[in-house]
Formats: C-alpha cells, structure tokens, sequence
C-alpha cells in the first residue's frame, strides 16, 4: 500500500513539474469532485461486518433470528422438508397421492427415481447447514450475551441444530430402525462456526449412530436450557415434541412416551374445539406447538405453494387420489378438509399461513402408541384415552375398551390425522413399514447425498443405492 | 458512407458554386485520375481555409470563381475519397490541370485509443475498427449486432430473438470465470452503465437505449497495448464509440425514415394432433399394466388419465400453438439529424424515433433519443465542448424462457387441446398453463431515462501540449412495471390481481483529466505522450414494491393493492480511482515503441490489496518503408508489430473480500444471517497477454490483410468457488485458478473493382481456444449441464453420453464411461445413474468471423454480407420435454415418431413410455452442433442521380432494401442456432436453449433524404 501510493505521488509530482497552473487546476478539479483517497472507501449499506455481527448481546440474539428464519426457509421447514418426504413416502403401487407438477425435481422424488444431481436434494442440504451454521456462529459468541438470557439462548441455537440434524439424518441416510447404526452413514456434523473456509471444511459423514447422539444430547441440552413457554420459539415443552420424534425414531418408546406426555402435561397447549381451527392459522393456534411463522411480507409456504390449488395461491401440483380417500370412516370430520372433489388436501389453503412442524395432537398419538407398546403401568394417560381424544375430535366413534383397537389402528390413525403434514415417511421407515413394493430401508427412499457436495468435498462417500 | 460523403460533398459545393460571386475571376481545369488518365467526376476543389468551393462534373471539369486576391494569393485542395489529396496555389492561372493519385494508404485513417487517437498505420497494438457505414441502416435492436460478425476476434451472440435483452460480447474469448466477461464500453471518453438491470432472470441490455444511427465508429481494443490504459477494466477487451460531430459549412439535414417487418427465422416441426394421439395412444400402452392401451397407469386407464392431463383431447383439435407465438408486426424508425458549424463552433443534433415490434407476441421496444454534439474554439489555447444524448426507451417485455407465460412455451401445449373456449377466451384447459392468458391478462414494461453526457476543456499552453478535463455522466432511471390480473391467477398465485413496480437508478458519474504532448522532436523522432487520471464513481438505488388483491383488472398500480406483500429498498456503490501514462515513440516513422501504464485502486478489494498496477508495451516496424522493401512494387504497406502487458478484470460484486452479515427477519422480529465468508486477500484478475501481427498492403492497398497471433493469460482469477454447503457457504469468491486463449485472427480486404463499378470484399476469420488451466480441482456448475472445470474450455457440457437405443427393447441407453471420462470398454447401460457424466461437447466456436461484399454501379449499391460461427455445439435443456419419445403430455419435436416399435428397430429415439422417463434424463441426446452461416444482411439501396437532385434542390435522396437473417445454413434443429436462453445465460452457462426465442427475419425498406 505505501509503495504503491509513493508511486501515485510521483506521478502527481511530475506532473506538478510541468509547472503549469492549468494542470493543477484540472487535476484539482479531479481531486476535488472525487475526494481520492475518501474514495474508495465504501461500505456496504445492506450488509455490516462479521465482527460486528457477533459482538453485542443484541446483535447474537439477532443472529438467534436469523437461525429461525433459516430454518423456515422453503428449503426447509418452510414446506420442503414435509411435502417431498409426503411424496416419498407414497405407495407407488396405488398412489395416495400423484404429483402432477412440471417441476422435475419433485417428480424423481414423487416416482423414487431420484437423481444424484436433483437439485431440491441439493437445496435442501444447502439451507440445513446454512441454518446450522448460524446456530454455531450463535453458540460461539455466547459470552457476550447477557448472562439473563444466555441459557435461553444457548438452549434455542441447540434445539435447532439438533431438530435439523434429526432431519437431515431421516432424509440423507438410511434409517435407524434398519440397524447397522455404527456402520451406516449418517451425515457430516458440524459444531463449530465457518469463517475462512479451507480444505478442513471437508467434513466426511458420521455414523447414523453419531448423528443421533448428536442430535440427542443437542436437544437434550436444550430442554434444560428453556423455560416452559417461549412464545412463538422454541421453548422445553417444544424440545421435548421434537425429542419425542427423536426416540420414536430410535425405537425407544419408553423416552418417546415420557417426552410426548412432558408436552401434554406442561399444560401449555389444547386441541383445537375442531379439526378444521387446526389449520391454515396466521398465528398458532392453541394446539400448536411449534410452527413456522409467514405473512404477507415474511417467510415461505410452499406447502400451500403445491398442496393448494391455484384458487388458494397454490399450483396444485399434489393431487389426492381416491385410494387415499377410501381409508378415512364414514363421518370423519377430516374428510370434509378436502376440496375440489376431494382432490386437494384441505391443510395448507392459506397462502400467508403458519407451516406448522408439530401439534399436539401427534404428542396424544405418539403417547399412545408408546404406551401401547410398552404396555403399563402407562405414562401419562390411557392410550385409548389418547386416541379418543384424537376420534372425538372429528366425530368419530370412540373406542370403549382397549380390546376395539391394535397398533395397527394406533398407526392408521397417526397416518390420517397426521396425513400431508411430513411425518408420513418417517412413521413407515420407523415400523418398518414398506412403500408398496420398496422396502423400508432401501436406499431408493433415501436421498443421495448432493452431487455438487460430493463434487467439493472429496471425503464424503456416497449412499450405497446411489453408487450402483 | 464513402459513397455518401462523395455525393454529399459535391451537392454542397455545387450549391455554393450557384450562388456566385460579383467581380470573379475564374479558375477552371480537368482532374484526371494519375492511374489511367480517365477523367474524374466529383472530386471536390476547395479554396483552403475558406467554404468556397466546388465539385468536378462527370467530364472531371469544374470551374471555380474567385476574387483577385484569392486569384492571387489562394490555395487550391482538390480531394476525393480514395485519392491522395493535392494542394496548389493558384498563382494568377486560370487553368488549372491536376492528375490526382489514387490513395495508397487507406490505412492513414485515424483511429481512436483510450484517451486519444492515433494514425492506424502507427497502431502497434490490436485495435478492430467499424465504422458508421458498417451500423447505419440495419435494422437491429441494439448496436452490437449491428457489429456481430465484422470485427475480428469479437464474438457477439444474441441471448434469444426478444427485443430489449442481454447479447454477450467476447474479445478474444473468456477471459474469465466468475467475473464478467463483457467488454468495458466507452461512448465518447466516458465508462457507460452496461450492466443488466432486469427485474427478473433474463438480462436486459441497457446498450439498446443508444441510437446506432449516432455513431460515427467502434474501436475495439483487443490487445493488451491497447487496452491497458484501461488497466483493470481492459481485461475483456475495450469498445469505444463514438458519436458523430458536426463539421464547419453549411447546416446540412439528414432526415431518414425506414419501415420494417419481422418473421422468425426459423420454426420446428411438432406433431399435428393425430400423429400427437398416436405417439400418446402408444406410450400409454407401454407403460400400462397389461401392455395395452386397456391397461392403467398408477391406477388410471387410459381415458382417465388423458381427461385429467389433457381435458378436450378426444374432441378432434388440431392446434398449431406455435403459431400462436407469433405476432404480425411492423417497425418504423424516423431519424433526424442537422449538422454544421463555422470555424470556431460546429455541432451536430439529431433525433430518432424507433418503434420496434417484434415478432413474439407483447413484445415491443420504443427509443426516443435526442442528441447534441457541441464543439466550440474559444481561443488559440481553449477549446470546450459537450456531448449530451437523452433517451427515453419503453419495453414491453415478456417471462423469461423457462416460464409457461412466454409465448414460446406455448409450443408444449398438446395439439389436440384447443387454444380457445367457445367465448374466444384463452383456454384454461390445458395441460400446462395457457401462455395466451398472458396476452392480455398481464403486462411488463420497462421504461428508461437515461442522460448520457459529457462536458469537456481542452487547453494547449504550450505548442502540441493539450490538456483535457473532462467530467462525464451517465444517469439511468429505470422503472419497471408488471402487472398480472386475475385471468392468470394460476401462473401467479394471486387470484385477484398481483402487481409489482422495480425503480432503479444508476448514476455513473467519471471525471478524468489528462495531457497529451505530441511533438515531432527532430525529423526523425517524434513522441506522443499522454498522462492523467480519471475516476469513476457508481452508486445503484433501487426501490421494489409489491401488491395483491385488486378491486377489478382495471387496477393496475400497487397503490390499489389491498395487501402490500413485498417491499425494499437498497442502495450501493463501488468507485475506481486510475493514474495512467502512455508513451508513444516513433523513430524516422519506421521504427514504433509504445509503453503505457495503468495503476487502478478500486472500492471492491480489501485493504491487502487496493491497488493494482497494470503495464504494457508494444512496438512496431513499418518495413515498407525500408529500402530493402520499398523496392518490392507489389508491396504499398508492410508492418510488424508485438505487444504484451498486462490488464485487469474487477467486474465481480461490490464488495465480495468481506465477511459480511446481512439482516434478515422471522416472525416479526429483525435478525442476522452470514451472506458471504471473508476473504481480506482478495485482488484482482490479472490478464497477461501476447499479441504479434502482420499489416499488409499489396497492389497500391487493392489488397490489405492483417493477420494476429495472441495468447492470453489470465491468473488468479476472481472465482466464485463452490465450497462445502456444510459450511454454510456455497461459494466464495477468492483468487484461484488461470485460464488461457489462444487465437489467430485474420482480416482481408480487397477493392476488386475501382471505377464506375466499384466491387470491394472483406473477410475476416477468427479462431479462439478457451481453456481453464487451474480451478483448485473446482468443478463449477452452470446450469443445465454446463460446467468450468479443468483442462476443458469453459462451459463445456457435461453429461451421460447418450449410446441410442437398445434394439431389442427399446431403452434408452448410455454409454458407462469412467469417472475420470470417456471410456467406451465399459459399454452401455440402460439404468441412466449408473452412467458416468462426461464432457460431452463446447458451446465455444472454433473460429467465427464474417465475409462481406460492398458494390456500387452508378446509383445502385449493394451490399451483401454473411456471419458465420463454427465449431460450437448446443444443448437444448427444453429437449427433455419436447422430444422426450412421450414420456409427458407435452407436444412432441416431429422426430418423435422415429420412435422404437418393436425389436430389431434401429433408431434414436427410444420406446415411447409414459411417465416411463425413458431417456430423458440430461444427456447428449439433447446436444447439437450448432455451427452456422447466415446470410446476415443484404441491402439494396438507390441513390438519385444529380440531375433530379438538383431539379429537386436536395443534396441526397437514397432508397433502399435491408433484409436481416435472411438465411441460415445450419444443421442445428431448433429454432435458431444463435442462442443462450435469457433465464441462465452466464459465463459457464452457453450455448444453451430452453424454448428461447427465435432471432428475427426482417425486411426493411427505408428512404434517406438530405437537404
């Protein structure tokens, strides 16, 4: 810099030596309407600097949003994350569903034909770690943050990274209900946050077993951190619904059946009076446990961007077939959510509405088929207690002894209660459950992992199914 | 235009000769030609320093009137286009006989460098020049066309055939791979906003808002000589245009007015709707249950599925939607300009009116521009002037290419759908969404202010010292309107009307003061020196809004919106600061030496690294001016020069070294995100080239070539590398990798024939070889399957290679490959994932160039020229839609039904199966050559004779023909091999199509008036 700018003055110095005053008038005029130096002194006005980003207790807690906001990215749990797994998890041989869109990328998903290059894999992908990487930048700056709200915000960066692991891992890898946990790959986990990137940010993939540890004593972590309501963010009772997917995951009904009945029991949430109130909300309705807040000017909904029709802001793409239709009773309430000849799911109509993650109703499920499993003394409540208020709900006929149901009902009345909200994939991986004629566990209901990561990151192997 | 000047020039002076002058004493004689002793018409006699003047008749005759003093005193100039001009005193003759010499040096035309001019045959570097003659009258949409083909070297594609949208320049090939690659342009001194501004995917060409018709030439710096005074801008070569200025005399008017249709220049054959029913009919069946078309697919029959994809396909519809596309459509381009002056001021105005429609439906580009050109001599030493240019431009424009509302994309819709309902309405029966809906159901339009100027002082203290300052502007309002009513809510989402309203200015402010000193020292050694500083300072604001929910579709502004549902406003800047010097040497006019140097600091890089520094040198060697050549008769003009230097590329974001936080919200609340990874070292791309070239004339310059050799070298490229998502970044922009061009250019000029039939040829040739020598092991992708990775061109396309189909079932197959590339011992495979992607072709020509016929036969001209590009390839991304053997509803490329029956069919298009994606993934299926020679334009044009000019006392009346594209020889099947569509056109992204529009076919006719 000093050479250089020796050099700009002799330049500026021979010319003075021409010694005519025009020059430096002319070259004044210059200087002047262009300040020189000043300059090339420009700062971004839509952007601040790194350091500054992390150096307030205010600007970390800002950082904290910006980790939500990721994480309700359309990539992700913004619609992504739920309708392509819904699409995967349909039965190809009678086709619940039909995907009818023009997108070809959801088409791969929808027809288990996925291709390594299929670039809603790779978005997907993208948006998880760019969310976790805001959530590490948030926990390696917790020193600055004001010791009153440290454990809160410590508590909401883990609970997202670690449901965003939990994610990735029932996508990218096989499940965990197919064994192999400590041989299978899971996917590469990342703690720390990135600054100048170099070649030891090629990270290779983790055992399933490692991710799932990860993402356990992330939510753990968690749970203890929070307080019991937290608004619109993540609060214990929340960890806890996310934890309960985690152990229903594992197998481990047992946790799965005490998480589920923490949330009920926190007293925090209700069923809504009727199946329709728990949907299409601008803000969370009283069942609502945690859900990705949209409106007009913020946030994405691709749920309603392919499940609703056009007349409600959507494209229509996902069409509900009649094989679907037929398994609902008679006189269920949730039949009448569907529209256009019952062709188009009744969920997501409101193009600025909340994308809901989880609900209670699932945790009065998820206790349920627990406690079922596990048999008494039961935690929490009667399952068929839990189920009856789920049936009641939609005006269907409630059980009266325990001997009216098996699991098999249990699991049929998650499907349909749960049914184009994203948990369908992962309930049959779970129960080693078959997609028609696709086994549970095979590679081709499992993504790949991206083509342009395998691309940049030379210690990252690809899933088995992939690399035929 | 050296035919107009002659005509202009002699009806000027003959209307001074009719005014006469009292008490003259009269000077007459004949000019003859030194040549062959013919007598020669129009040549124009000029007493020097004054207007007096007139022009020799078709005997070679004139006669010109002076005063006793000038009859004693007075310098007679006798000068024609294309003859070395004579001065001689009159001394008291009154005859006067003059034998002029044809003009051997046509190279002695003055050229314009960066921050000066310069006699061409003392150019040591590469610069290509085209000059006004070469712009006027073709019907074009934006001035680079006008150029595509005639310069050397200069690759110019048209994204797609709409009006108003973005062209890529390449001088010399890519010189880079994340920064851009366009040239850096400069309109009368002064850096002019070139960027895309567009509001959606497709770039527009803010270009298209100058007046091609004020152009007086386009010098483009190729080499680094030449384009290092631009230091790190200079990397992707310079153009510099200049506009017309008045000359002293009589104000002459110029008033022209052209009419001109459009067709597209080429279509493609789909299937008519039994042959569509056929191919479908057949494709349900084989992938049906049971083999049939009485078996289902996912549990529908046949009919089924039909009436959910396509409702109306069993009513007997015959559609030819791509038809449908395309709009008649006439253009009409009014110009007027007036120039003059006296000694001490001259001027030039004009104006022009275009009101171009083009051939897609909606789509129309209008210019209004006004400009004066002002020079004026205060003194001895103080000369000021201004160049102002406003313009306002209005574009009606449409979706990009990849969407269903761009007229192109209508051709997807089944033929067996009709494009009407009973009540004449768009159809919202169709498979895809109805283009048509747009046509009236919605409308974007881009509007532009922009003021193009400059004001400037040159002051001379001292004899041959000229100091100039100069400060120049250029502001560019852009508003961008779009409106969608509720007739297209299915595109949109907005059932009751969206809207949105983009403003963006851009103000480009440069000021630049510098001293040229040329002196010839002594005979033998002059020097021409030129040194100062300039900088620039751009600062880009924009303002977006958006609205839904509308009363009626009459209400269009966001301001009737009931729900505002977007808005922003952002602002940024980035500034040069340059000090540059150059030198020119000549010694006894032989012997040429040039050395120049450029330091650049710029906002864009971090601290580490402001400044850079960017030399050159040249030299040149004019043999024919030896002794040992100049005895060689044949030889009139013998150079060598070489050159090298160095030169920059900063055209990357404003400020990509900083790690950097950008706000971001949920739910309410304002949060932080990390956008971008720091990078502090950031500097910038340096280009290092070679240039070594020959200038030749032969035969008294009938025949003139250049030929050039250049390598260059680009390092530490500024890269957008991908990077483990796993970080949380994509990409980061560092300084990694090199890439190199090599090319040989070649330029031919030959006056055939001189005399009354004038025949003159050119031709020029340009090869280029790209190759990315360094990315860090990166692979970049661009869309579809482009790609820069090492050890190929960029761009390369990079794919499963497709192996045809297996006779004995009809699957599409691909040849396995290896990881490493092509490797054809593995042999083929059905299963498209367990084929290897490799390269499997170029969107770079091998070489390109264009050959150009001029005649003129008394009135008559015609000229005749062909552009033609070589060697490139084309991957046609909408191909796995459109000849996809059926595998969805989308009408088929008529090819389709070459498709495998029944085994033993040999053929490349494999069994038509249903949703069966059978041979549709990504491949070399969809890749062509896409080499072609197109006849680019003819015109015809007819220039009254004198006689009738005079009876009617106007100086010029010309009629003329111009067709454009008028022919395309190619092999490549889709609508035009010119193409890179709009939606993904980048530096990696070439070559590609995907439904973009066909370049225009046009037919103008047009009348030229001056007075």
């Amino acid at each position: 810099m000093k050479a250089k700018e020796s050099k700009i003055d002799l330049i500026f110095h021979t010319m003075k030596k021409l010694k005519s005053k025009f020059i430096h008038i002319f070259v004044l005029t210059v200087f002047i309407t262009a300040g020189c130096d000043g300059l090339l002194d420009i700062n971004p006005e839509q952007s601040i600097d790194e350091e500054i980003a992390l150096s307030t207790s205010d600007n970390v807690e800002a950082v904290l949003v910006g980790a939500y906001n990721a994480l309700s990215d359309d990539d992700l749990l913004g619609g992504q994350l739920l309708f392509e797994p819904d699409l995967l998890a349909d039965n190809p041989v009678t086709n619940e569903v039909q995907w009818t869109g023009t997108f070809e990328e959801p088409e791969q998903i929808w027809r288990k034909d996925i291709q390594v290059e299929n670039g809603q894999v790779a978005q997907t992908w993208i948006a998880a770690y760019n969310a976790i990487n805001l959530t590490n930048n948030v926990l390696s700056a917790l020193d600055v943050v004001d010791a009153d709200i440290r454990d809160r915000v410590e508590g909401e960066a883990l609970f997202i990274r670690g449901m965003i692991y939990f994610n990735l891992l029932k996508l990218y890898a096989l499940p965990y209900s197919s064994g192999n946990i400590n041989t299978n790959l899971g996917v590469p986990i990342i703690t720390t946050p990135t600054s100048e990137i170099s070649e030891a940010n090629e990270v290779p993939r983790e055992t399933v077993e490692a991710g799932y540890q990860q993402v356990l004593e992330d939510l753990q972590a968690a749970e203890g951190l929070l307080p019991q309501a937290n608004g619109i963010y993540a609060s214990a009772p929340v960890v806890a619904a996310i934890l309960s997917r985690v152990h229903l995951q594992m197998g481990e009904y047992d946790l799965a059946r005490q998480a589920a009945d923490r949330v009920i029991s926190s007293g925090n949430y209700a069923l809504t009076p009727t199946y329709e109130e728990a949907f299409n909300r601008t803000s969370n309705s009283s069942e609502d446990i945690f859900s990705m807040q949209v409106s007009e000017q913020d946030g994405a909904n691709s749920m309603n961007l392919f499940y609703a029709t056009s007349e409600f802001g959507g494209r229509g793409d996902i069409l509900v077939r009649p094989p679907h239709i037929a398994l609902y009773e008679v006189g269920d309430d949730r039949l009448s959510l569907f529209y256009d000849d019952t062709t188009a799911t009744g969920k997501w109509k409101n193009q600025f509405g909340n994308v809901g993650v989880v609900r209670l109703a699932e945790m009065y499920l998820t206790r349920a088929e627990a406690n079922f499993r596990e048999g008494a003394p039961f935690v929490g409540d009667d399952p068929i207690n839990d189920l009856n208020a789920i049936r009641g709900r939609v005006n269907l006929p409630l059980y009266n002894a325990p001997t009216d149901f098996d699991l098999d009902d249990i699991l049929l009345e998650r499907k349909l209660e749960l049914m184009f909200e994203g948990q369908l994939l992962h309930d049959l991986k779970r129960t080693q459950t078959d997609v028609g004629n696709i086994s549970y566990n095979s590679g081709q209901i499992t993504y790949p992992i991206p083509q342009r990561e395998l691309d940049v990151n030379p210690n990252l192997e690809q899933n088995d199914y992939y690399e035929q | 235009m050296k035919k107009l000047r002659f005509f202009s020039s002699t009806l000027i002076l003959l209307l001074f000769a009719t005014t006469g002058y009292l008490h003259a004493q009269t000077v007459s004689g004949i000019v003859t030609s030194a040549e062959d002793n013919e007598p020669l018409p129009g040549i124009t006699v000029l007493l020097q320093g004054t207007n007096i003047g007139v022009a020799t008749n078709v005997e070679g005759e004139y006669d010109i009137d002076l005063n006793s003093d000038q009859f004693q005193n007075g310098i007679l100039t006798f000068s024609g286009v294309g003859f070395v001009q004579q001065q001689i005193p009159v001394n008291g003759r009154s005859q006067i006989d003059v034998q002029l010499a044809t003009d051997t040096q046509l190279l002695d035309e003055v050229i314009v460098v960066g921050f000066g001019s310069q006699i061409k045959e003392k150019v040591t570097g590469n610069i290509s020049s085209v000059s006004a003659s070469d712009i006027e009258g073709v019907p074009v949409n934006s001035l680079e066309q006008a150029v595509q083909g005639k310069a050397a070297g200069v690759f110019i594609q048209t994204n797609n055939g709409k009006l108003g949208q973005g062209i890529q320049v390449r001088v010399r090939g890519s010189a880079s791979v994340s920064a851009s690659n366009q040239p850096l342009y400069v309109i009368d001194g002064i850096p002019v906003t070139t960027a895309d501004l567009s509001i959606n995917a497709a770039a527009t060409n803010p270009l298209a808002d100058i007046n091609p018709n004020d152009i007086e030439s386009i010098d483009i710096l190729k080499d680094a000589s030449a384009a290092a005074i631009y230091g790190s801008r200079g990397s992707n070569g310079v153009v510099l245009i200049t506009t017309k200025s008045g000359s002293s005399g009589a104000t002459q008017f110029d008033v022209s007015y052209a009419a001109s249709t459009s067709q597209p220049s080429g279509k493609k054959d789909w299937l008519n709707g039994d042959e569509y029913l056929e191919l479908f009919n057949e494709a349900f069946a084989n992938s049906s249950t049971d083999g049939t078309i009485n078996g289902t697919i996912f549990g529908f029959t046949r009919d089924g599925l039909f009436d959910t994809f396509i409702p109306g396909w069993d009513q007997g519809f015959d559609t030819d939607w791509q038809e449908l596309a395309f709009q008649d459509n006439t253009s009409h381009k009014f110009d007027l300009s007036a120039s003059g002056g006296n000694e001490s001021t001259t001027f030039r105005v004009s104006g022009q009116y275009s009101d171009q429609e083009g051939i897609i439906i909606d789509n129309t580009f209008e210019r209004i521009s006004g400009r004066l050109n002002l020079d004026h001599t205060a003194n001895d030493k103080v000369k000021i002037g201004t160049n102002l240019n406003l313009i306002q431009t209005v574009n009606n424009r449409l979706s990009t290419d990849n969407q269903f509302s761009t007229p192109i994309q209508l051709v997807a819709l089944p033929p067996v759908q009709r494009p009407f309902n009973d009540e004449g309405e768009p159809s919202r029966q169709t498979v895809y969404d109805n283009g048509l809906l747009y046509r009236d159901g919605a409308t974007f339009e881009t509007t532009v202010f922009r003021a193009l100027g400059n004001a400037y002082v040159n002051y001379e203290p001292i004899d041959n010292l000229i100091i100039r300052g100069e400060l120049g502007a250029d502001v560019l309002d852009q508003n961008e309107e779009r409106w969608y009513g509720s007739s297209v809510s299915q595109f949109t989402g907005a059932a009751r009307g969206a809207a949105d309203n983009r403003y963006v200015r851009v103000t480009n402010i440069t000021s630049q003061a510098y001293a040229n000193y040329i002196k010839d020292i002594t005979e033998d050694h002059s020097v021409d020196v030129t040194a100062g500083l300039s900088t620039q300072q751009v600062q880009t604001d924009q303002v977006y809004v958006s609205g839904i929910d509308f009363p009626n579709d009459l209400f269009r502004q966001v301001a009737s919106a009931a729900t505002i549902d977007g808005g922003t406003a952002t602002n940024t800047s980035y500034s040069f600061t340059s000090y540059f010097a150059r030198a020119n040497y000549s010694f006894n006019d032989t012997y040429l030496f040039n050395i120049s140097g450029t330091i650049d600091g710029s906002s864009r890089f971090g601290e580490n690294n402001r400044y850079g520094f960017f030399p050159a040198a040249s030299a040149g060697w004019i043999l024919s001016n030896e002794s040992f050549v100049e005895d060689i008769d044949e030889v009139s003009f013998l150079k060598l020069r070489a050159s090298y230097g160095f030169t920059g590329n900063a055209e990357i974001g404003n400020f990509p070294s900083r790690g950097l936080y950008g706000a971001g919200a949920y739910g309410g609340a304002s949060g932080l995100a990390p956008t971008q990874s720091p990078n502090p070292d950031l500097k910038w791309e340096t280009t290092r080239q070679f240039n070594v070239g020959i200038d030749l004339g032969l035969f008294s310059d009938r025949i003139t070539a250049e030929v050039d050799y250049y390598n260059k070298n680009t390092e530490d490229l500024l890269l957008n590398v991908n990077v483990p998502a796993s970080t949380g970044f994509t990409s980061q922009t560092r300084n990694v990798g090199a890439l190199e061009n090599n090319g040989f250019e070649f330029v031919l000029t030959t006056r055939n024939f001189v005399g009354d039939l004038n025949w003159s040829t050119t031709f020029n040739f340009g090869t280029n070889q790209n190759e990315i020598t360094d990315l860090d092991g990166q692979v970049i992708e661009g869309s579809f399957v482009s790609r820069a990775v090492e050890g190929q061109p960029i761009g390369v396309f990079f794919a499963r290679e497709y192996a045809g189909v297996d006779p004995d079932n009809g699957d599409a197959l691909y040849y396995v490959h290896s990881a490493d590339g092509k490797d054809y011992s593995a042999g083929t495979t059905n299963s498209f994932n367990a084929a290897n992607r490799v390269v499997i072709g170029d969107p770079n020509p091998d070489f390109q160039g264009g050959i150009g016929n001029t005649f003129s036969f008394e009135g008559f001209d015609l000229n005749i020229f062909f552009q033609y590009v070589y060697g490139n390839d084309i991957y046609n991304g909408g191909g796995t839609f459109q000849s996809a053997n059926a595998d969805f509803f989308d009408n088929q490329t008529k090819d389709q039904l070459d498709r495998w029956q029944e085994p033993g069919d040999i053929t490349d298009v494999p069994e038509a199966r249903l949703l069966g994606g059978n041979g549709t993934g990504e491949s070399s299926r969809y890749l062509s050559d896409g080499s072609y020679l197109r006849l680019k334009t003819v015109t015809l044009g007819y220039s009254l004779p004198q006689d009738i000019l005079d009876e009617l006392s106007l100086r010029r009346v010309r009629i003329y023909f111009t067709g454009l594209n008028l022919l395309t020889f190619t092999q490549y099947d889709g609508w035009d091999p010119e193409v890179n569509t709009d939606f993904t056109a980048s530096n990696i992204t070439l070559g590609t199509d995907f439904y973009a529009a066909p370049q225009p076919r046009t037919f103008e006719v047009g009348i030229n008036l001056g007075f």
